[in-house]
């Protein structure tokens, strides 16, 4: 009765119309930043007075968000590498490991993604002090390599847990060496978690803040970390262009994943 | 590792190290590290947490943060079961419109959504001269830089993560359990409040819980809707070690997140998974 959408009654439109007013709050201030964006009014007054583009060419024309926008794409790129490559052994050895211990490994490997980022931000901080990483590339990409791995570990391993461990055999018996196995057999047959992985870490890492803030110096900041710092001066609407673009980004990525996902269930 | 005639003959463990590695050198050894400097900076001892404890100003910082952690999650659960309730069950496509819209609030930047609400609730904002048009309110209202902005702001970011696990809890529960309910009688009322709910319980309490933890350590939102008048633990985090490079009281508030973050994770693991998989 209350698990069937057709006998509801009349309080099938109740959670209908709870389900749009959150849809709608849900939505409203990503419509309400994309306007905003395009509107001509400095004090951010919406409906805007009119339309314009001078926030996106503003934005096109100041080297430091440019800047910013390369060295985030930079990092995620790095950064989407490094979290595959490791996140595809760390769970090959979870899943078609036989040390004792894998379960407490798996838990290990995802605490990063338990603890609050300050903590590991603050920690990282003192570490990169002593080691003088502040500020450089290496050291954007290691924190933001921490925090992507456990994302890409609980992809990699759920396909590698769908996949038959009997068809890599087959490889071998077949005449296969084993890294040929892996790497022709296997990888082919887990490729789909490995785009999704690779999709999260490097949205992770573009889209992180608090790990950035730290890490930044004024010669070295990502695309969050500018924005961060303009946000708490004003509120310019030049903000809201550089925002409309991200979730421009967004929109592209999800559809991106989705062609994944239906490639998948072919 | 891995030899031709006995293709796992090995452990897999080495395939594992790379990523140990990395993760004890940036990881664990700087945790430890700074957990361990709250009680050695300036001196040895534990005056820094004596100091925490002791102190009104800290209590206050407490205090909002584990007051916003929970309104927080409460009009989170509020909102999301009902949510969570009719995505289980509505046609697809109408569902897969409200899943859409809610994955791309989910993955667009934090920043980008925080914005929009610093701008959305200001004093001169859409809300507060939408309130006085239709005459609800004669001055506006002070909707940023105290812990309403907060709630909100947190509220719109949490609402996926709970909505998400507790679609999943609901799918899962037999529909012929509240055709039961209805065929002994009972109203839909009864059916609702006596059986639906509390066969959705462990996914609430584990959703509620996540959300709780998750904003008791957060960051970015409290600072930029909170101001710096209505600090919570993740700010007075960062204002120590950044701003009063005072690494001993960092870490002492550091170690109390963490001590509270580690308890409540292993309450949900120790009874919430129990139960559902029981």
């Amino acid at each position: 009765m209350l698990l069937d959408f057709d006998k509801l009654g009349a309080w099938k439109w109740a959670l209908s119309a709870i389900c749009a007013v959150m849809s709608l709050f849900l939505l409203l201030p990503i419509l309400f930043i994309v306007a905003l964006s395009f509107g001509n009014s400095r004090w951010l007054i919406f409906p805007p007075p009119g339309w314009t583009l001078k926030w996106y060419e503003e934005l096109f024309a100041d080297p430091r968000w440019i800047g910013a926008a390369l060295t985030s794409a930079k990092i995620g790129l790095i950064v989407m590498v490094f979290s595959v490559a490791l996140g595809l052994l760390a769970s090959l050895a979870l899943v078609r490991g036989s040390f004792k211990g894998r379960e407490v490994l798996r838990a290990f490997f995802l605490t990063p993604m338990v603890l609050p980022v300050v903590i590991v931000a603050v920690a990282l901080y003192a570490a990169f002090l002593r080691l003088g990483l502040n500020g450089t590339l290496v050291g954007f990409v290691i924190a933001h390599v921490i925090v992507a791995l456990p994302f890409a570990i609980i992809t990699i391993t759920g396909a590698l847990e769908t996949f038959d461990p009997a068809i890599e055999d087959a490889a071998i018996l077949c005449g296969a060496s084993p890294w040929e196995a892996r790497l022709r057999v296997t990888l082919p047959g887990i490729r789909h978690g490995l785009f999704s992985a690779a999709i999260f870490s490097f949205l992770i890492s573009w889209d992180e803040v608090v790990l950035a803030i730290f890490m930044a110096s004024p010669s070295l900041q990502t695309l969050p970390v500018k924005v961060w710092t303009t946000l708490r001066q004003d509120l310019t609407p030049v903000i809201a262009a550089a925002s409309t673009l991200l979730v421009a980004l967004t929109v592209l990525l999800m559809i991106a994943a989705a062609v994944l996902r239906k490639g998948k269930s072919e | 590792m891995f030899s031709a005639a006995a293709p796992r003959r090995g452990s897999g463990l080495g395939f594992a190290m790379p990523a140990i590695l990395l993760l004890a050198a940036f990881f664990v050894i700087p945790v430890v590290f700074l957990l361990t400097r709250s009680v050695t900076e300036p001196q040895l001892g534990l005056q820094n947490y004596a100091t925490l404890v002791g102190s009104s100003t800290y209590a206050k910082v407490f205090f909002n943060t584990f007051f916003v952690a929970g309104v927080v999650t409460l009009v989170t659960v509020l909102i999301a079961f009902p949510v969570a309730w009719a995505l289980a069950i509505m046609p697809a496509r109408w569902s897969s419109v409200v899943f859409a819209i809610i994955l791309l609030s989910m993955w667009t930047n934090l920043l980008a959504r925080t914005y929009a609400w610093m701008v959305l609730l200001q004093q001169t904002g859409l809300i507060n001269r939408m309130l006085k048009a239709v005459g609800l309110i004669d001055q506006p209202l002070q909707l940023t830089n105290n812990l309403v902005g907060v709630t909100i702001g947190m509220v719109y970011i949490m609402l996926p993560f709970m909505i998400l696990p507790l679609m999943g809890v609901i799918k899962k529960i037999d529909p012929a359990i509240l055709q039961a309910a209805a065929l002994c009688g009972a109203t839909k009322w009864q059916a609702l409040t006596r059986v639906l709910v509390p066969l959705a319980t462990p996914g609430i309490a584990s959703g509620a819980l996540m959300v709780f933890v998750m904003s008791l350590g957060y960051f970015v939102t409290p600072s930029l809707l909170g101001g710096t008048a209505n600090m919570m633990l993740a700010e007075l985090i960062a204002q120590q070690v950044q701003s009063l490079v005072n690494w001993g009281m960092g870490g002492a508030a550091a170690f109390l997140l963490l001590l509270v973050t580690l308890g409540l994770y292993a309450v949900q693991l120790r009874f919430l998974d129990r139960k559902e998989t029981a």
